[in-house]
């Protein structure tokens, strides 16, 4: 994992003792709330239903077993004792005094973690492969590329103030985790026709209001061009970025707008005509310094089936499904990652209490080589564990309802705070999600279902994703009222596709029969259980699942 | 934005409700102009003396932070359009009821 430097360290802790001083002065009045305003949200505080919310940066969703426990702590001191993982692989804590805030940026400094850029028209934390490191699929690790352009993108005067925010992730594997194709700047790390592992760039993808897949604008940059490239699309960017218009301000309008042939265009002129002293040229030894931070641990050589694993399966059923569920193949044999859901029944779908938190760090430490990831679907993974370690992995998980098997299934819900929390929401996502789980809560039944990605938004801001859901339920607020428009046929992956609006919006406590409609005509019709939900949308259309959805209970 | 609230007639009772700077926390101004955490304690507005009380509350910026009007019963208590939005700031999340106010404060 990366450490600070001394340039990072003092830069997060003056940014702390900086912010310390500017939230002192708003508490004696000499600052307003007009000036206060984007002082704070440059340092990750919201201004939520019910209180201030802090959102702590977690790069590329990697955190320590210190670290994890630092969380913990902030929850259990500062907050209500809880904590809530976002679709973008950071946390946000919902009950922080605004006194108590220069404090806990301390704490946080004290383990290399900060809010900055959690908020505001910047570059946000970019995110990744939650399996990056582990997974038998991956080219090589991206990490290392986040790392990079985190500390490029890091307090850089030229991107501090663009038309709107601005997303990036990375993913080095085929199978998408990371949803590139829904961000501003997606990179898929590919070999060229030489075999040198560079990036395919897509560029203008998102939700919110207007969503949008993202589009190839470079089929291959190398590592050596890779910021020069992004900084070639942030400059067109930032010069054509519409900012008359914060609806549209968000480079996927500027692609759309302008034509994806006509924006590369742009972009390959800017880079091209880069001097030699305006190209960001990475000295390899910084590069190296970089990777070393990202060195694979040391595996142990083990046989590929453990005796303990194959054991327990046979004796405990749970165990046998949450390995059939939860467990991720790894590259090393031996090995696996281990999924925790953060989706039980009737909890707020990322929510973490302070002692989960600790739990999670005190198995990273004894069986995980010391490494957490906060997965995009606001679930928890620990990448490396030894196969022989997990019946004990298991049974802590257990004793602290974090052994949910459900991962990818339909109760793994992603849904955003929703009405309960945020000030900007429409209608509630999180009873929504709570209804659905409670219909699909017999394990059996939903592991039959198999694989299905459902995505909640509390409003058009599609923080719950819901465009790219499987099945998308979006609130919108009618007179009043909390009503859901629901999308089918999204999905976030290497496929990337925007759902479509089914019809009208359903009730509150519609949402959940018309689920379970859906469900039973997906059993009816898929050619086995093979074939997943998004599958048979794909080949029959949606026609039949809209008649289910509408059709009277 | 807090301050996109949906517009209310004149003589529609309304309550002044802003958060407390210090704290975050959901407060609502009194009849005799404190700020108190209970919806149930707001003073009952109608024109022309909601205007003179959502002044008093926007220059009383060091206390709170974006005051607004909200719609009440003409006897106090969370109305209208924004009723389910105004009853979770009064009572906390529906899915963590002992995370409301009853749970004290960070
Ligand atoms: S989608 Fe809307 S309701 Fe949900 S967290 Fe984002 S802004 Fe809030």
């Amino acid at each position: 994992m990366y450490r600070y430097d001394q340039f990072d360290e003092q830069l997060v802790r003056e940014r702390a003792a900086q912010f310390r001083g500017q939230v002192e002065r708003r508490l004696s009045g000499e600052l307003k709330e007009d000036h206060f305003k984007p002082l704070r949200l440059q340092n990750g505080v919201y201004l939520q239903l019910h209180a201030y919310m802090l959102r702590v940066a977690i790069p590329y969703g990697q955190l320590s077993s210190r670290k994890m426990r630092q969380l913990a702590m902030i929850a259990d001191t500062y907050d209500k004792g809880y904590g809530h993982f976002t679709t973008r692989q950071n946390i946000q804590y919902n009950w922080v005094a605004l006194k108590n805030i220069p404090d806990v940026l301390d704490k946080l400094a004290d383990v290399e973690m900060h809010a900055i850029q959690t908020s505001g028209n910047c570059i946000r934390n970019t995110t990744s492969d939650h399996l990056a490191g582990a997974n038998a699929d991956e080219l090589e690790d991206p990490r290392p590329w986040c790392e990079i352009i985190r500390q490029w993108s890091t307090i850089h005067p030229e991107f501090a103030f663009l038309p709107r925010k601005f997303k990036i992730a990375v993913t080095a594997a085929a199978p998408d985790r990371a949803a590139i194709k829904v961000h501003d700047i997606g990179l898929l790390m590919k070999p060229n026709a030489n075999g040198e592992v560079g990036f395919e760039v897509f560029v203008g993808g998102g939700l919110g209001r207007t969503p949008h897949v993202g589009v190839s604008v470079r089929d291959w940059v190398s590592k050596g061009e890779l910021l020069s490239y992004l900084e070639a699309i942030m400059r067109v960017y930032n010069r054509f970025g519409r900012r008359d218009n914060k609806f549209k301000a968000r480079i996927k309008i500027l692609v759309n707008e302008t034509g994806p042939e006509e924006f590369t265009r742009l972009v390959e002129e800017e880079f091209a005509a880069q001097g030699p002293k305006e190209k960001v040229v990475l000295p390899d030894e910084e590069v190296a310094r970089i990777m070393a931070y990202f060195a694979p641990p040391e595996f142990e050589d083990l046989p590929e089936v453990s005796q303990a694993f194959e054991r327990e399966k046979a004796r405990n059923e749970g165990f046998a499904r949450w390995a059939r569920i939860n467990l991720r193949a790894h590259r090393t044999p031996g090995y696996a990652s281990v999924h925790i859901s953060l989706k039980p029944q009737g909890v707020a779908p990322g929510d973490a209490t302070g002692e989960q938190m600790r739990v999670m760090a005190d198995l990273a430490e004894q069986y995980g080589m010391d490494d957490v990831r906060v997965a995009h679907e606001q679930d928890i993974v620990l990448p490396h564990v030894k196969m022989d370690d997990l019946p004990a992995v298991y049974a802590k998980l257990v004793e602290h309802r974090l052994a949910t098997a459900n991962a990818g299934l339909i109760t793994d819900l992603i849904a955003c705070p929703g009405l309960d929390y945020c000030n900007l929401a429409n209608a509630r996502s999180i009873s929504v999600a709570n209804d659905i789980q409670a219909e699909f809560a017999d394990a059996d039944f939903e592991e039959e279902i198999g694989k299905l990605h459902v995505n909640i938004s509390g409003c058009i801001n599609a923080c719950g994703h819901h465009h790219v859901g499987h099945i998308g339920v979006l609130g919108v607020d009618k007179k009043g009222e909390e009503f859901y428009q629901i999308t089918l046929g999204g999905r976030a992956d290497e496929k990337a596709a925007i759902g479509d609006i089914a019809g009208p919006g359903l009730r509150h406590e519609e949402v959940r029969p018309a689920f379970r409609r859906v469900i039973d005509k997906y059993l009816e019709v898929r050619n086995g259980k093979s074939e997943t939900f998004i599958e048979v949308l794909e080949r029959l259309g949606q026609e039949p699942f809209k008649e289910a959805l509408y059709a009277s209970a | 934005m807090s301050s996109a609230r949906p517009k209310l007639k004149p003589d529609t009772p309304k309550a002044v409700t802003a958060w407390n700077t210090q704290t975050g926390r959901t407060v609502y101004l009194t009849s005799e102009r404190r700020w108190s955490e209970d919806v149930l304690d707001a003073a009952v507005l109608t024109a022309p003396q909601d205007e003179e009380e959502l002044a008093f509350a926007k220059g009383d910026e060091q206390t709170v932070t974006d005051p607004y009007f909200m719609q009440v019963k003409a006897e106090g208590g969370v109305d209208g359009r924004e009723t389910l939005r105004e009853t979770i700031r009064a009572q906390g999340p529906t899915n963590h009821p002992m995370f409301g106010k009853q749970a004290g404060s960070p």
